[in-house]
């Protein structure tokens, strides 16, 4: 780790992508607003650089003036305020999590956020937690939902999920040919097609490449689903769906995304580690990912990225 | 002046707006949960089948006979309803329970589970009684049925079960566990399994042929082409009869065939446990995994070395299928034949849209459709193939996961895709139900399919 002598040189440092542990009921601007105050808090807090000093001169202009260095209050953080402040910093996400989901976060930070720009499109996957109830139906399918319906759940066996869920993926192929923007007729997507997975032409609606029960005990069960532009709503949707095909209702418990592109749960960085050592750390981290990746920012053909 | 504009603006703020909707959040009841009664959804039983049908209605082959309603309006479908685009469920086969289904030139017909005399339905044309005598006046027999009307067969018992059906381009073999099978339709070439009479008239006619058993064996399987039949017996043994022009029945002539009679070639010392055949193409399947063929070869179905295009005996292409491993399933169409592998894996050759992109029209040797086309990737990484069928121009292959995947000529529609357009690689089909076999015909599509819970 580089060693931070002043605040001018670690502001100068702070240009890149980081990946962070978004918690749940926190809003990813919310984040983005703790970062960034953290960062000036701490930025701050390490040795600025002398003050600027007055330069008066003083004296009769018909004889020799006299050049005097006062102390400048105008450069004083205690009359201007502390150097850094929020609207130094630039920062973007690279894909939205919604309020109640939790997971891996990718922001952009000053330079940054070209890139996220960049990765947004890309469109690399995501993977997620979906945790979800039996037996119940809300509203917003939802745990904070009204609740709406209520039903057995009982036949509702490890096989019978697994069943649906496969379906649920194969039934995807289709969109994925039809937003991948290619013609069906030609021979390009033919060839495309053939060597394996596409990605969407834009981001306007969910695709969904693989689905799989990870855990199931009645009446909790955890799917994991590998997605491209999906939305905190639409994995809800897929419970309360799921819930229909297997003869009872359910509802979601808890969204959590495990991956995006190559950024693991492992890189991210929680939020008491949100200080500015530890974000110029997984930058770099982060900066070592794309840089072994490059097919993460740009991507040479319409084939899927991981 | 100045006063009143005063008197005015003082005035206008004093408008009272009365509200009556509140944006208040309506707090619920915490306890209403408790109140809410538990619902029990009916689950399907193990036994219990769906049927989906798609492709031209017209003919009346889906058995789904909408009544007419007004002539403009929204029910315009129901108007105008000639081809169902996307598979649709078969009202006949909630109320039956549907055993076996085989699918002809524009009729299907459907065994249900009874021990009643009516245990074979059919639906569609019926130029030549295939699927039985049906007038609503005596001597004016329909040629043409839109829902699905019961076969009248003379069965010894009541208890007899249907074990399996066959369909061909105008005849119907019946075949039943323990009273051998029942023909009916077309005979003019002798697919009935009977003496070839010029003189017969098909249509209305009311005439059942039983074919007890071959070579004293029971027939385990039936096949039927399109104009001609096949048996598979007990032993393994495949009887073929009727025409015989480009070979398919495999007898050693050209000549049509009234009985049943041995296929003659390299299937005779074999044991076959399944033949697959469309139009004119036949293969057959031993219990090796070994593949053999006959009948038309004129897009290289059955490649001969002295490049014949009709093989009128059986020949086994183990040296055309080398390096393919044990082949699981086999399906003939009009140009081109499908097989699939242990492996899961599919391959093609022949003529016509193969399924190996616009570009290829032709192979003469198996070529493989890759495997991502059928859902085999990253994520996925087992899928497998365990099941193909074919049509004339169009064929289908289903996994072991239940999903239905089709491509070929689109003719009325009958990928089920919601267009008529062809299709040239492997598409998953929306069915919302595991998937168990798969019908084609030359027009429309038939797929039976298990309910997921």
């Amino acid at each position: 780790m580089v060693q931070i002598r002043n605040a001018a040189a670690a502001y100068r440092s702070l240009n890149g992508l980081i990946c962070v542990y978004k918690p749940s009921c926190v809003s990813v601007r919310h984040v983005q607003h703790i970062i960034v105050t953290n960062l000036c808090r701490d930025l701050n807090a390490l040795p600025d650089r002398p003050l600027e000093k007055r330069v008066e001169i003083v004296g009769p202009t018909n004889a020799p003036m006299q050049v005097k260095l006062l102390p400048n209050y105008a450069d004083d953080p205690r009359v201007c305020g502390p150097r850094y402040i929020d609207k130094d910093f630039r920062c973007s996400w690279a894909s939205h999590l919604g309020l109640f989901s939790s997971g891996v976060l990718l922001l952009g930070i000053n330079d940054g956020t070209n890139l996220t720009y960049l990765l947004n499109t890309a469109r690399p996957t995501r993977a997620f937690k979906v945790h979800g109830q039996l037996g119940k139906a809300t509203d917003t399918y939802f745990w904070n939902g009204r609740t709406m319906e209520r039903a057995t759940f009982g036949h509702v066996t490890r096989a019978k999920v697994d069943r649906v869920v496969a379906h649920m993926q194969a039934a995807h192929q289709k969109t994925m040919y039809e937003l991948s923007g290619l013609h069906m007729d030609s021979q390009t997507t033919y060839d495309l097609a053939s060597e394996g997975l596409l990605r969407p032409a834009n981001s306007k609606l969910p695709v969904i490449y693989g689905i799989k029960c990870v855990h199931f005990e009645p009446p909790n069960f955890t799917l994991e689903i590998q997605s491209v532009n999906e939305y905190e709503k639409y994995l809800w949707s897929l419970v309360h769906d799921l819930g229909v095909q297997l003869k009872t209702v359910a509802h979601c418990t808890g969204v959590q995304c495990i991956r995006l592109g190559k950024f693991g749960l492992d890189l991210s960085l929680l939020r008491k580690h949100w200080q500015m050592e530890h974000i110029l750390h997984n930058m770099d981290q982060c900066q070592q990912i794309i840089e072994q990746n490059e097919n993460l920012i740009k991507p040479k053909s319409a084939h899927l990225t991981v | 002046m100045n006063k009143l504009k005063l008197f005015i603006s003082q005035r206008s703020p004093a408008i009272v707006v009365s509200r009556f909707v509140t944006t208040k959040k309506k707090i619920h009841d915490p306890n209403e949960e408790e109140q809410l009664p538990i619902f029990q959804y009916p689950v399907s039983k193990s036994s219990d089948r769906r049927v989906y049908v798609w492709g031209l209605a017209e003919t009346g082959a889906l058995g789904i006979h909408m009544p007419r309603y007004k002539k403009s309006g929204k029910k315009a479908y129901k108007n105008n309803f000639n081809l169902v685009w996307h598979p649709m469920r078969s009202s006949f086969c909630e109320r039956f329970d549907v055993l076996k289904i085989a699918c002809g030139y524009g009729f299907t017909v459907a065994a249900v589970k009874t021990t009643e005399q009516h245990k074979v339905f059919g639906t569609g044309i019926n130029t030549d009684s295939q699927i039985g005598y049906h007038a609503p006046r005596i001597g004016h027999p329909l040629e043409m049925l839109l829902s699905p009307a019961p076969i009248y067969i003379p069965y010894t018992s009541l208890e007899t079960k249907i074990t399996g059906l066959a369909a061909g381009r105008a005849h119907t073999l019946i075949q039943t566990d323990n009273e051998g099978v029942y023909s009916v339709g077309n005979n003019a070439y002798g697919q009935c399994g009977r003496k070839i009479n010029p003189n017969e008239e098909y249509r209305g006619s009311m005439a059942s042929h039983n074919i007890k058993s071959l070579g004293k064996e029971k027939i385990i399987d039936v096949c039927c082409g399109q104009d001609h039949s096949l048996f598979i017996t007990e032993g393994g043994r495949v009887y073929a009869c009727g025409w015989g022009a480009d070979g398919q029945t495999g007898l050693g002539t050209y000549n049509n065939q009234g009985h049943p009679a041995l296929v003659k070639g390299d299937v005779t010392s074999e044991n076959i446990v399944k033949v697959a055949s469309t139009a004119d193409c036949v293969l057959a399947l031993n219990d090796k995994g070994e593949l053999f063929g006959w009948g038309n070869s004129e897009y290289g179905q059955v490649p001969m070395s002295n490049n014949q295009q009709q093989v009128n005996m059986s020949y086994a292409l183990v040296n055309f299928t080398k390096g393919l491993g044990k082949i699981v399933d086999v399906a003939a169409g009009g140009s081109f034949c499908l097989i699939c592998n242990e492996q899961g894996d599919v391959f093609v050759w022949g003529f016509g849209l193969l399924g190996l992109g616009p570009n290829v029209q032709h192979s003469t040797r198996p070529k493989q459709i890759p495997a991502p086309l059928f859902g085999r990737n990253e994520f996925n990484p087992d899928s497998m193939i365990t099941k193909v069928a074919c049509g004339i121009g169009h064929l289908a292959a289903i996994t072991d996961k239940g999903d239905l995947y089709m491509w070929g000529r689109n003719r009325h529609g009958c990928l089920g895709l919601g267009h008529d357009k062809d299709q040239h690689f492997p598409l998953k089909i929306s069915i919302g139900a595991h998937v168990l076999s798969v019908h084609c015909s030359v027009d429309h599509t038939v797929a039976m399919c298990k309910p997921f819970t």
